[in-house]
């Protein structure tokens, strides 16, 4: 589904990305490890097509399509997804007209039939419901005095709502206690299933015990340092990342 | 236009037949006055970010029985629906193209003013104001009595039109008895060459009365429209202004909101939308004189090409308001690197306990939300457009009656739709 070939990248002249390889199959759950400023960021901005980014070197393909000249919004129609770290404030524009509009564009790019707002509703109720959420978050301006946790249980009502094919979870499970991270990972594990991928983006394993990967990568300055499967997770977390340093 | 070119055509006012002599005295004092301070420029601090090329270099004239016959205007392009509609015709008033209102007192000027026992003389260290009444040729005046509820929105359709440089002076005063409400709409609009629209509205707001006062500048990208609005208010006295500005070349607002009563509330509020060469300007005054008044100003522009704005807005807390409430709130976007915004928040207080906050920010469309738009699936274009309408949304849900919110979203919309690109 998502195929990076020795991808190099950085801002300005700074180099961030120094030589990724990551295939990523249908189904399939990968993790990306490591610390502050290892990149991790960086590529899952890349692959959303942010553009203040330079790509120096490589290549990436969705679906067998290299995706380098798309713009973000074709991504998002593709089918690839990003829950953002820091959700955007969006002030005096309500959620349900976002995520509406969202859904719409989606909707009309794939030659189905805008929705109204009674057919938005339906769908969106029970999305809602599923991650513990009030009705009263789709008359709230987006993400304007969401807390932590509601900014992040706002994204993943977007990915539900979007059903994209390619999420990326950039360090979802910062700034949520324990009882919201369980709510947010149930949702993910129901949405998982043999045609849709995952890439979490995560510092710590906690995450990774209620979202269980299949693969874990360790981005060390750059570079994949070392790939594995769960048990990489405990690893690291009783090691540190330091005797992975070359 | 020079003093004397003022002068030649103020010759003409006193020479009109249909002008009562009875009202040349006020006329010629305001005239003398204004000979005396003559056209501001831009060493008075007050003014000096106003572009006066169009003033200086036109010779505007007073307008002609021939100006106003009506030629190709369209009503139905500016029609506001469940609204009673008073129409001036380049600076007549139109009888036949307005609706009567058996339930308020209209009252043309002399009406006015003998009704009043001539107390108004209207002083002035303002030079359109000066002129306006040296010049007043149009407007009409309003009196809802005591106890009464106006439901209905009362338009003032203000209509510039023609290829002449014209100047017009609508003279307005809206009186609002005790515990009384109503609602204004002043609509600027037409496809006028060079123009001069300089009005004048005194509102008086008395003991526990409400006005919403709604300002629709929409004139054609020629005309230089000056307005000086001036309200007292007395005690638990509401006033709430809103204003939807795009139209004009140069246009200046002068209002000056004074709560003169304890208790007294105003709410005054734009959003102006420049391009081209266009430079619309707000510059507004709150007065607090009286203890436990609230005032809030919140002016937002959006600003695209080499258009520029300026908000020159001012609180003053004179020394007995203790207890005052103010806020004073400037946004601005700029849609375009060439456009320029100048933004002025002034607060000056002489009591001690009061809570005022004052804040202007100034910049481009944020980039991470775009881009988180984007990621969402929206292109490029919508998502700077729902940007937007966030930005602007606060100010028309202040808009209570609904007809007029929605023509003015429609504007709105019309202007978003030709003036934000790629």
């Amino acid at each position: 589904m998502l195929n990076i070939k020795n991808l190099h990248a950085g801002i300005d002249d700074k180099p961030i990305l120094q030589g990724i390889d990551l295939n990523i199959k249908a189904g399939e759950m990968h993790a990306i490890m490591g610390r502050n400023g290892s990149g991790k960021s960086t590529l899952s901005n890349i692959i959303t097509g942010r553009d203040n980014y330079s790509i120096t070197k490589g290549s990436i393909h969705f679906d067998n399509k290299s995706i380098m000249d798309w713009t973000p919004e074709k991504r998002s129609l593709e089918g690839i997804f990003m829950s953002f770290q820091y959700p955007v404030v969006i002030p005096g524009v309500n959620n349900t007209y976002f995520l509406k509009a969202a859904l719409n564009a989606k909707r009309k790019y794939n030659g189905q039939k805008e929705l109204d707002a009674a057919g938005f509703l339906k769908i969106i109720k029970t999305i809602l419901k599923e991650l513990d959420m009030d009705m009263s978050f789709l008359q709230r301006p987006v993400n304007q005095g969401f807390s932590g946790g509601e900014k992040k249980r706002n994204e993943i009502l977007q990915m539900l709502t979007l059903e994209p094919s390619l999420s990326i979870l950039d360090e979802t499970d910062s700034g949520l206690d324990i009882d919201a991270l369980k709510i947010i990972a149930e949702g993910v594990n129901k949405y998982r299933s043999s045609k849709r991928s995952f890439l979490v983006i995560t510092h710590y394993q906690r995450l990774l015990k209620y979202i269980v990967p299949d693969f874990i990568h360790v981005l060390i300055d750059g570079k994949i340092v070392k790939s594995g499967g769960k048990e990489l997770a405990l690893e690291l977390e009783e090691k540190g990342y330091n005797w992975l340093d070359s | 236009m020079k003093l004397l070119d003022f002068q030649s055509e103020f010759e003409k006012v006193l020479d009109r037949k249909h002008f009562s002599a009875k009202v040349h005295p006020l006329r010629e004092k305001a005239f003398n006055a204004f000979l005396d301070i003559g056209l501001p420029n831009r060493k008075w601090e007050d003014w000096r970010f106003t572009q006066f090329k169009n003033i200086s270099q036109k010779f505007y004239k007073i307008s002609e029985k021939k100006h106003s016959k009506i030629t190709d205007f369209n009503f139905a392009e500016h029609n506001i629906s469940d609204v009673d509609t008073i129409t001036f015709y380049n600076g007549h008033y139109k009888e036949e193209f307005s609706d009567s209102i058996p339930e308020i007192q209209l009252l043309n000027g002399l009406e006015y003013l003998e009704h009043y026992n001539w107390k108004y003389d209207y002083p002035s260290d303002c030079p359109f104001e000066l002129l306006n009444t040296a010049f007043m040729d149009s407007g009409l005046n309003i009196i809802i009595k005591k106890g009464q509820s106006i439901k209905r929105p009362i338009r003032f359709l203000i209509i510039s039109s023609g290829q002449d440089e014209i100047m017009v002076s609508p003279k307005i005063h809206i009186d609002i008895e005790n515990n009384s409400s109503a609602t204004f709409i002043e609509h600027h609009v037409g496809n006028s060459s060079d123009f001069l629209i300089n009005t004048s509205i005194q509102i008086k707001l008395l003991e526990n009365s409400i006005l919403d006062h709604i300002r629709i500048q929409s004139n054609s990208s020629k005309t230089t429209n000056i307005s000086n609005i001036k309200v007292d208010q007395s005690e638990d006295s509401h006033y709430n202004f809103f204003q939807l500005a795009f139209g004009s070349d140069l246009s200046r607002l002068n209002l000056d909101a004074r709560l003169n009563g304890k208790g007294a509330e105003c709410s005054l509020n734009g959003l102006s939308l420049s391009n081209k060469t266009q430079q619309l300007g707000s510059h507004i005054i709150t007065n607090h004189y009286s203890p436990n008044c609230n005032s809030s100003q919140n002016f937002k522009n959006i600003l695209q090409d080499k258009s520029s704005a300026i908000f020159n807005g001012k609180t003053v807390v004179h020394k007995d308001a203790q207890k005052t409430d103010s806020r004073q709130s400037n946004k601005s976007l700029l849609l375009s690197e060439n456009a320029l915004m100048n933004s002025n928040p002034q607060l000056e207080i002489y009591a001690d306990d009061v809570k005022c906050s004052h804040g202007s920010t100034t910049g481009a469309l944020d980039d991470d939300a775009l881009f988180y738009l984007r990621s969402r699936g929206l292109n490029f274009l919508n998502a700077q457009n729902l940007l937007i309408r966030g930005f602007a949304s606060e100010l028309f849900d202040l808009i209570k009656h609904d007809p007029t919110r929605n023509f003015i979203l429609g504007k709105f919309n019309n202007w978003l739709n030709k003036n934000v690109k790629i």
